[in-house]
Order: structure tokens, then sequence, then C-alpha cells
């Protein structure tokens, strides 16, 4: 399985360095997380696709360009296809949509694959790309929102009686920093795998 | 690689940035409606669960809304609605909002007759960081409004203070008061800025 790559040993994260910001910001929770990690995902296939489909006409002087426009226009319309019709996702969502057009993760994969590969091929690489990047997502948002808050997709998992003990929520968890803190923890733990 | 002439990526950008406006306007027109359907829907389910109608479905909010909920005609032309509580004794709604720490904050407060007793509160945030100031939308802050009073013995408006460190722990009256959200410090003051704002048109 050559598009599996992204999941592991070419994860845009970890390895690539790629997507770091929006991955402290959304990563304090759960459910923002995964919701991102679909976006970002659809958004990545979808824009990999349509580059692919028109990689043959694209003058190379302004190929950025046209990368951003193509990224923009669909990040808007998923946009307003969730305020239309997902209106509580849309809700979670409406701080990071900025963050998915600038993400490094879409344009970096425009420009390595999209502009050089067929469009379904380009296609399946934007998927892997997208939950490889969502993969490390999911991984930090589980033990920050496990620890910062003491939930898990919002609902309690830390019992009452646990609190009552002394146990605190650590309030670190919640703030930028430890999810920085976290992902260079996994960057070392994938180096030292790899 | 190959050339392309100045006059081709030219036409080329101005066709492709054409389309793309044409299709998000086409998109952005055919779903108006629904968005606001939506949008409208939301301030409903806001206000009711403000009232004490908690975690009504979706299909059933404007019905509901329609029956409890009407519109008051005040001389100021300041929003507010004639709402029957959960409990079956009647409020007034009045909409407030404000600043947080990244961006808008806002709510509904449902007072008593007595125009001073909080029966209950919704607050809403667009952008506040979860976890922090981003509880105050959640139903332990908001729940904890309940019983308060903006008018203290003497009518003098007083509006609920959200106090830092804890209610209890300061001078302030406990039926004026609630604690504030720790490490939600900006929000907490853009929240009582909000209320002391919105609620002494009341007076």
């Amino acid at each position: 399985m050559k598009y599996l790559g992204p999941l592991n040993k070419e994860n845009p994260i970890l390895v690539q360095t790629l997507g770091v910001c929006s991955a402290l910001a959304v990563t304090a929770q759960l459910k923002p997380a995964v919701v991102m990690m679909l976006s970002v995902t659809v958004v990545c296939a979808c824009a990999n696709f349509i580059i692919s489909l028109i990689r043959n006409t694209i003058p190379p002087r302004i190929r950025i360009i046209v990368q951003l426009l193509i990224a923009a226009a669909l990040v808007i319309l998923v946009d307003q296809v969730l305020q239309a019709f997902f209106y509580d996702i849309s809700k979670m969502l409406s701080v990071f949509v900025g963050l998915i057009i600038t993400n490094c993760i879409l344009m970096g994969r425009l420009e390595a694959f999209a502009l050089s590969h067929p469009p379904i091929p380009s296609f399946f690489d934007g998927i892997f790309n997208g939950l490889g990047y969502g993969l490390v997502l999911v991984v930090v948002a589980v033990f920050r929102e496990l620890l910062g808050s003491g939930s898990l997709w919002n609902y309690p998992v830390i019992p009452e009686s646990v609190y009552q003990a002394g146990y605190m929520n650590n309030g670190l968890m919640i703030l930028p920093p430890m999810a920085l803190i976290m992902i260079g923890g996994l960057i070392w733990i994938q180096k030292s795998k790899s | 690689m190959k050339n392309f002439s100045n006059r081709y990526i030219f036409l080329y950008i101005t066709v492709l940035v054409v389309i793309i406006a044409f299709l998000l306007s086409l998109a952005t027109i055919t779903l108006q409606p629904y968005q606001k359907a939506n949008r409208e829907t939301e301030k409903m389910r806001q206000i009711l669960t403000a009232a004490g109608y908690k975690e009504v479905p979706k299909s059933e909010v404007q019905p509901l809304f329609e029956k409890v909920c009407q519109k008051r005609e005040t001389p100021s032309n300041k929003e507010s609605y004639d709402i029957v509580c959960f409990d079956q004794s009647s409020g007034i709604v009045i909409p407030v909002n404000g600043k947080g720490l990244w961006g808008p904050i806002w709510g509904y407060v449902v007072l008593a007759d007595d125009h001073s007793t909080i029966k209950g509160v919704f607050f809403a945030h667009k952008s506040e960081t979860p976890g922090l100031g981003g509880e105050i939308s959640t139903e332990k802050f908001c729940s904890s409004f309940e019983g308060k009073k903006i008018f203290d013995e003497n009518g003098q408006f007083v509006s609920v203070k959200v106090v830092k460190g804890g209610v209890l722990n300061s001078t302030i009256n406990p039926i004026h008061g609630v604690d504030a959200i720790s490490g939600g410090t900006v929000t907490s003051q853009g929240v009582e800025e909000m209320l002391y704002r919105c609620l002494k048109e009341e007076e």
C-alpha cells in the first residue's frame, strides 16, 4: 500500500513537521480535533483531485496562486455547506476554517504530489495525508482532554470520587504550550522508531 | 517545463477567478435560506434553554417557541420577549451581548416578574478557549446564575458580579455574585460587563 506512508513514516506532522500551528489550536478537546481531521481530509483530497485534473494547463509561474485559489474556494464551499446542513458542526469549526486554508499540508501536497501525478492517485494521497494529520490530532486531543478536563468527547470519564480523593485536572494541559510539548514527545517516539 | 505566454497566463487566471467567483456566489445564494433558518432555530433554542427547556429536539424548537414566547412591544424598541418558563411561571427574556477574550460573547437572561430575580441564563461565545473561557457556555456556569438578584433590597441596581477567587471568599453578597472561571479571567470579566451594561436598562 504505497499511499499509507502519511500514517507512519511520512507523517505530515511528525516527520515533515507541517501543520503544527493548527495542531496546537484544535487539540484541547477531542470533538473539534475529529471535525478538523475530517475537514482537512475532504479539502485536501478534493483540492488534490482538481489540481491534478488541470495540472497540464497551469502555467508554472502562477501555480501557487492557482493552488491557493482552488484551496480557498473549497474551504469556503465546505464552510457554507456545513452552515446550511450541519449547523452544530459548523459552529465548532468556524474558528478553524481559516486554519485549513493556510494549512501547509494542503499546499505541500498540491505542490509535491498533485502537480505531477494523475487525479486518482492524487485523491488518495490527499485522503491519507489528511488522515495522517488527523491521527496525531486525535492522539494529542485524547490526552489533553482527559488530563486537562477529565472528559472525552465532552462526557466526563473521571469519576467524581477520584476528585474527592484529591485528584485535580491539570490546567496546563489545556494551554497550547502543552500541545507543543506533546507533539515534541510524539516526534521523539517516531524518530527513535525509524 | 512548458512555456506559457503572458497572454495565456492573464487569460487563464481571469477565467479561473470568474468561474470560482460564480460557483461561490451560486453556493451562497442557494444555501442562504437554509443558513438563515438554522440561525433562527439556534436563537430560539438558546432562549428556550435559558427558560429551562433543556435538550429540545430540533424539529420541536420552533413550535414550542411560538407557543410559549412572544415578542414584547416596548417604547424603546429594544428586543425582549415574554416567555412562559418550563416551571410554568412567566418571565422576561433580555438579550445580552459583549466581548470575551478572543471574540464576541452573547446570551439571554430570563428575569422573573419582579424584574430582579434571574430564572435562568444562556451564554454562548464565538471563539473563547475551550476548557477555559469557553466554559461560560456550560450548564455548570449558567446554572450558577439561577436565583441571583440584579437589584438589592433598596431597589438599587447592582447587576450580578462574576467574582474571581469565589464569591463566598469575597465581600460581595452571594445573592449578587457567582464564581468566576479559573483560567478564564478576561472572559469572566466580559460576562460581568455584558450583564451590567445590558441589564442596567431594566431600571
